[in-house]
């Protein structure tokens, strides 16, 4: 009896499944390559993997309400622009107040598209995709197309640099803090009425709008967060700075269980599926794959588990059906 | 597709002068006339002859506009329009390099489009829960990658013979052939979603598509057939565009999605479906490659003018929804 529990439980949860296969291609890739699991790859796969695994954390709120926010990189880029200029024109070096006027940039830009979405009842992906041009544009116009180099941010990215744990401690932190909010707290669980079902939030007295609102500003701190972040680990900034890279933030959320058309999805799976995209794209040279199929490799993996999500969710809902009609 | 229900198939425009004017259309066409009226003020150099010079570059696009206007009307969207683009310019230009004749590379280039466009759409259709985002968004990922890999590690590839793709760039008198294309293609696809059966099935659709089901349309069956044929605009893109640059890299066609959502969404096209005519997506298509030339020709930062564009996008969707505020607010007082 007790077995079969164990097993129901296993075979039902999502991370448990994520945690299954993630073992699965850790034993793989090692048997290929034995260095893979050396303690300074590990860390490697986290520091470089960093930005995304903040900011699928932004991403799962939104996708928990059943938005999307491909303005992320932009926002990330236009606050790292600010950064570098900050230090390239001698302005101010002060680590704690770059991070803090990042994160005030990123609330801010965030903050406005929650805005237009929730107030302005704009469709979330046109409404991104308009700022997505707004603040990649903005980031190249106030650095006149130029870098800002090494030598620039040399003090500053000591945060980041190759050995320094800043970049661990953000992210723990991070983590923490949205396991113990989307958890327990009243916010997270307001989410995820929110998202469930907006109208039934409504009608029990959610204030969906500031909901919402919330929700993309929250990204948006993060993604403004993760451009100082992304300043200090690759010691330059560069108005291009992860160009494209929403796309992954969304895969690792979408391989993590997030649903697409909101209410479900934990901070657990978000972590997993976004470290289960970190260790592929890690493992596909070391087992000798050529770095140029990366991207449809990933396009392949990506469109593979949202096909194999619906047709486990039609056996499921099959086998439901079946329990009751007897 | 909850929610989406009480929303009416759009009535038939009734024919007033005051309707018109105060359309969306009939704003859009006051822009187009102020715009043209700003770019010659800004820009010395903007004329007729150094307009139709200038354009070809820029055209290509607007096919894949038509396509788009009837996903977002179906309530869709497909944002691998640019990487479909950048896969058929790939493999056109290796098909010419390995010396097919034209002809040949004509029809791989429109092949591998409609190709790909089908893809979309026989997944989209196979398992309906999906949303059109998140397939679309793994198939670009997925179509550029593939050009990836065909690029190999110098990432672009050059046409060696171009004589090919230079009669496709060819002018009749001073106008280029792709702009007779383009307004010949803008007649058949605003016809075919205004006057047919076909278009008013794509509104009955966006606006409900279980009530368009019970109703007896083939609701599957139209969807595969418009991702099909906006794969097949995105090859027509990608050959004209080849023409204009000689060449295709592994950024071929980035960003066009949004170009043409862009275009589509500030002509009216609501995103929700079941919204909008393709008459404002075209006078919208005109008034952004002529604010680009313009822009261009006073050398301006190219990213400032997407900050322009971006912020167009979003205050021609904003519109709507003041608007319905302030109607409410009315409704509210003289209640």
């Amino acid at each position: 009896m007790e077995k079969k529990s164990v097993w129901k439980k296993i075979t039902g949860s999502r991370e448990a499944s994520l945690v299954i296969v993630l073992i699965v291609l850790c034993i793989i890739v090692e048997i290929l390559n034995p260095t893979f699991l050396s303690p300074t790859n590990i860390g490697q796969i986290f520091r470089n993997n960093a930005l995304t695994m903040i900011m699928a954390l932004g991403m799962l709120c939104i996708l928990l309400t059943g938005g999307i926010d491909i303005s992320i990189t932009s926002i990330l880029a236009f606050s790292g622009m600010s950064v570098g200029m900050l230090l390239k024109y001698d302005i101010l070096h002060n680590t704690f107040l770059l991070f803090l006027i990042a994160a005030a940039i990123g609330l801010v830009a965030g903050g406005l598209n929650g805005l237009i979405i929730s107030k302005g009842k704009v469709t979330p992906i046109i409404c991104t995709m308009g700022f997505m041009y707004i603040w990649r544009g903005l980031a190249y116009v106030m650095s006149n197309s130029a870098w800002a180099s090494g030598e620039d941010v040399a003090g500053f990215s000591d945060f980041g640099k190759d050995g320094s744990i800043g970049p661990y401690v953000l992210l723990v932190l991070v983590y923490m803090i949205f396991f113990v909010m989307m958890k327990w707290s009243k916010f997270g669980r307001k989410i995820y009425a929110v998202g469930s079902n907006a109208e039934a939030a409504r009608i029990s007295g959610i204030n969906v709008d500031r909901i919402l609102t919330s929700a993309y500003a929250i990204m948006g701190l993060l993604a403004g967060i993760c451009g100082a972040l992304s300043v200090a680990i690759y010691a330059s900034a560069q108005p291009n700075m992860q160009y494209g890279k929403e796309m992954d933030v969304i895969a690792a959320c979408v391989i993590g269980g997030v649903s697409m058309s909101g209410g479900r999805g934990t901070v657990v799976g978000t972590f997993f599926g976004a470290l289960i995209m970190a260790i592929i794209a890690k493992a596909l040279p070391l087992v000798g794959i050529d770095s140029i199929a990366q991207n449809t490799v990933k396009g392949v993996i990506i469109l593979a588990v949202v096909l194999l999500n619906v047709i486990t969710q039609r056996v499921m809902d099959k086998q439901n059906l079946e329990r009751r009609e007897m | 597709m909850a929610g989406k229900s009480g929303r009416t198939i759009q009535a038939v425009p009734q024919n007033s002068a005051k309707k018109m004017i105060f359309s969306w259309e009939g704003a859009l066409v006051v822009l187009f006339i102020a715009l043209n009226i700003f770019n010659m003020i800004i820009s010395p150099s903007y004329n007729i002859t150094n307009i139709l010079r200038e354009m070809p570059k820029y055209l290509a696009e607007i096919f894949m506009l038509f396509g788009m206007a009837y996903i977002l009307v179906l309530g869709d969207i497909d944002i691998s329009v640019g990487s479909i683009v950048c896969l058929s310019a790939t493999l056109a230009c290796v098909a010419s390099n390995a010396g097919l004749p034209m002809v040949l590379v004509i029809a791989v280039c429109l092949l591998v489009g409609t190709a790909c466009g089908f893809i979309n759409g026989i997944i989209l259709t196979r398992f309906t829960e999906l949303p059109a985002m998140i397939v679309t968004l793994a198939t670009q990922i997925i179509f550029r990658g593939i050009a990836e890999i065909l690029l190999g590690s110098g990432g672009s590839v050059s046409l060696k013979d171009t004589s090919g793709f230079n009669a496709l760039a060819m002018k009749i008198g001073p106008v280029p052939l792709v702009f007779f294309l383009v307004v010949i293609a803008a007649v058949i696809f605003t016809v075919i979603l205004a006057k047919t059966t076909f278009g008013r099935k794509l509104y009955a659709i966006g606006s409900n598509s279980t009530a368009a089901y019970y109703a007896g349309v083939k609701v599957q069956k139209v969807r595969l057939i418009v991702f099909t044929v906006t794969g097949l605009l995105a090859g027509l893109c990608a050959l004209f565009l080849t023409s204009a640059l000689f060449g295709a890299n592994t950024t071929t066609g980035q960003g066009f999605e949004m170009d043409v959502i862009a275009m589509a969404v500030f002509g009216g096209i609501a995103t929700t479906g079941g919204k909008g005519n393709l008459v404002g997506g075209i006078i919208s298509a005109f008034i952004i490659v002529l604010l680009r030339i313009a822009l261009g020709q006073i050398n301006l930062n190219p990213q400032l003018i997407l900050v322009i564009i971006g912020a167009l996008l979003i205050i021609a969707v904003l519109i709507p929804g003041i608007n319905n505020a302030i109607q409410a607010k009315r409704k509210m007082k003289s209640a």
